[in-house]
């Protein structure tokens, strides 16, 4: 898989409704599940997994497990997971688990519990530097699990630490189980609550794959950690979807299916 | 093995971890703004490269630990046993026992130990860890077993939580006392006694006392050491107990949940017949004080393990009292 060649634009955006399409499939086996978190988080993924991250070498951190729907999508994709697997997404003794766990692949490591990763990913870093490694560790987070305060002790560590080799890139959907973020809590403004605890910020279009590209490389223009804040919805920007489903926990009928994937090849096309 | 008073010594797992981590670089050492309490300045001033302080971040602490552990490292990770149990519950489940990790949690001042009040004081994380799949659960009696741990526990796979005493540790055992994290130990009696007490950690003077004064009294006992609560050598236990009248569990823990269910639950499922009676703090939180006061107060003396035994064995003698060892400043005796 030549990273470079990935970069461009054009391949990022199939990749992205790839996943999409994957995702579909996927929750449409049992009808329900985190459609919205992969709608969300299609572009972050192919942006990620595109040729940004160095699979095997670089560190893939997924915080929230509630996304690793668009994890298996991007792995079948790019041939580190088998496609066929993704038929028992979900499914009763199936690895591939709808709140990613211990059993995730890929991954090195994958929460359920919300607002752990950063502190994994840390980990990771710290070992890294102890190693004298050239390896980078990406840590995916969301905007809701920002509401646990370890995502903030995570933080000001890290930023302490000086550690390079850590970006942290915020799904910023505003959406969690009971509404709207900002109907739960206020957490803006996001970007200057970063850069108070001594990170880089690069605030971009979530569903942009140029500008998160961009933002993702500019990891190298200073030092300390960066965060990357993708500002996305959590629909995806789908015209199928209707504005006034929960987008936390999508219900998916034959007809919905139906009109996504319509509108998803009509992308590809 | 010594008598009371005790000689103590001071940070004997601090420079045991020194002396493994030399040998041993993939060991990394992590602190929560408590590095002389736990005796990890040591660390920090031998080996300062592998000595990282995490701040008051307990649950930021032990996700690092996690990382760091999956980076293949051993990591040791210290504070007092109250808060890297009880504030960092899920943080320990989820990033450090469910992948099986090996990060050993070390946990300072049990139980009633700490003169700081319940804020303080760790009288439930023994219950707490024992509950969490994966993970073993240490607590060594003394400066010996303390500075064999180390290692044993550094060797062993996976996740463990010890628990250990701070400040000036006894040394009870002799030099060529051998811990054994696979096996209870029956320090002293013999196995055809009526009493078998079962003790840890800080207990186990006390049920040494207990012994001595219930022998003098024309009461047979056999004292069994407990370093690993969990996994509980069951084995040991049930074969001794089913020889016994009456069993005593001794822990400075709450009763429930720790040393004193677990060999609940093993006499249970044995079907040994003989009562049990759990010497522990009764299910309460206690105040700030001293060691004497609180052990007096909360039950936790020599005399409360020899009450247990008299009246689990409905003795009508006069219950006898433990005779009071004058203590030099810097030696260790039970209350």
């Amino acid at each position: 898989m030549g990273g470079q060649l990935l970069f461009e634009a054009a391949s990022l955006r199939r990749l992205a409704t790839r996943i999409r399409m994957r995702a579909t499939d996927m929750v449409a086996i049992q009808g329900f599940g985190y459609l919205g978190q992969a709608m969300s988080s299609a572009e972050i993924f192919a942006v990620l997994f595109g040729g940004t991250l160095r699979i095997g070498h670089d560190r893939f951190v997924l915080s929230p497990g509630h996304y690793v729907i668009g994890l298996y999508a991007v792995a079948a994709e790019l041939g580190l997971l088998d496609p066929a697997e993704l038929a028992h997404y979900g499914a009763d003794g199936s690895a591939l688990e709808a709140i990613g766990s211990e059993r995730t692949p890929v991954a090195d490591l994958v929460c359920g519990s919300l607002g752990q990763g950063l502190s994994g990913a840390i980990g990771f870093a710290l070992a890294a530097e102890l190693a004298g490694e050239d390896r980078s560790v990406f840590a995916f987070l969301s905007d809701g699990e920002m509401e646990e305060g370890q995502v903030w002790e995570a933080a000001m560590f890290a930023a302490h630490r000086r550690l390079d080799r850590l970006v942290a890139v915020i799904d910023a959907n505003n959406s969690q189980v009971d509404g709207a973020v900002t109907s739960v809590t206020t957490l803006e403004p996001l970007a200057e609550k970063w850069r108070a605890f001594g990170w880089r910020v690069a605030e971009t279009d979530g569903h942009d794959v140029v500008s998160l590209a961009q933002a993702f490389a500019s990891r190298h223009d200073g030092a300390g950690p960066l965060a990357v804040i993708a500002r996305t919805e959590i629909l995806g920007r789908m015209r199928a979807i209707p504005p006034t489903i929960d987008g936390h926990f999508i219900k998916l009928d034959p007809a919905l299916k139906t009109a996504i994937m319509r509108e998803l090849e009509a992308a590809l096309a | 093995m010594h008598e009371p008073p005790y000689e103590t010594v001071l940070k004997p797992y601090g420079a045991a971890l020194v002396e493994l981590a030399r040998q041993r670089p993939e060991i990394v050492c992590l602190g929560a703004d408590l590095t002389r309490q736990t005796e990890t300045d040591l660390f920090r001033d031998e080996i300062a490269g592998r000595f990282i302080n995490i701040g008051m971040a307990e649950a930021n602490m032990l996700g690092i630990a996690g990382g760091l552990a999956r980076a293949g490292h051993v990591v040791f990770v210290n504070t007092f046993g109250v808060f890297c149990t009880r504030r960092c519950f899920d943080q320990i489940a989820m990033s450090v026992a469910y992948p099986r990790l090996n990060v050993k949690i070390v946990g300072f001042m049990p139980g009633l130990s700490s003169p700081g009040g319940p804020s303080h004081q760790a009288i439930d994380d023994v219950a707490l860890m024992r509950a969490v799949p994966n993970m073993t659960v240490v607590e060594p009696a003394d400066a010996i077993e303390t500075r064999q741990v180390v290692a044993a526990i550094a060797d062993w796979p996976g996740p463990v939580y010890l628990r250990l005493k701070r400040g000036e540790i006894p040394v009870i055992f002799d030099d060529d006392h051998r811990l054994d994290l696979g096996a209870a130990q029956v320090i002293a009696g013999n196995a055809e006694a009526e009493v078998c007490i079962v003790a840890s950690g800080m207990m186990l003077p006390a049920a040494l006392a207990a012994a001595r004064t219930l022998a003098d009294n024309a009461v047979t006992t056999v004292v069994i050491n407990v370093p690993v609560i969990k996994p509980l050598d069951a084995t040991t236990i049930t074969a001794i107990a089913r020889r016994s009248r009456l069993v005593v569990a001794a822990e400075n823990h709450t009763i429930v949940g720790g040393l004193g269910s677990a060999v609940a639950e093993a006499l249970a499922e044995a079907g040994v017949a003989a009562p049990l009676r759990r010497v522990g703090i009764a299910d309460t939180f206690a105040e700030a004080g001293s060691r004497e006061y609180l052990f007096a107060k909360y039950g936790l003396g020599t005399n409360d393990i020899i009450a247990a035994a008299w009246r689990g064995l409905a003795l009508n003698r006069p219950m006898p009292v433990a005779p009071a060892v004058a203590v030099r400043p810097g030696a260790y005796a039970p209350v």
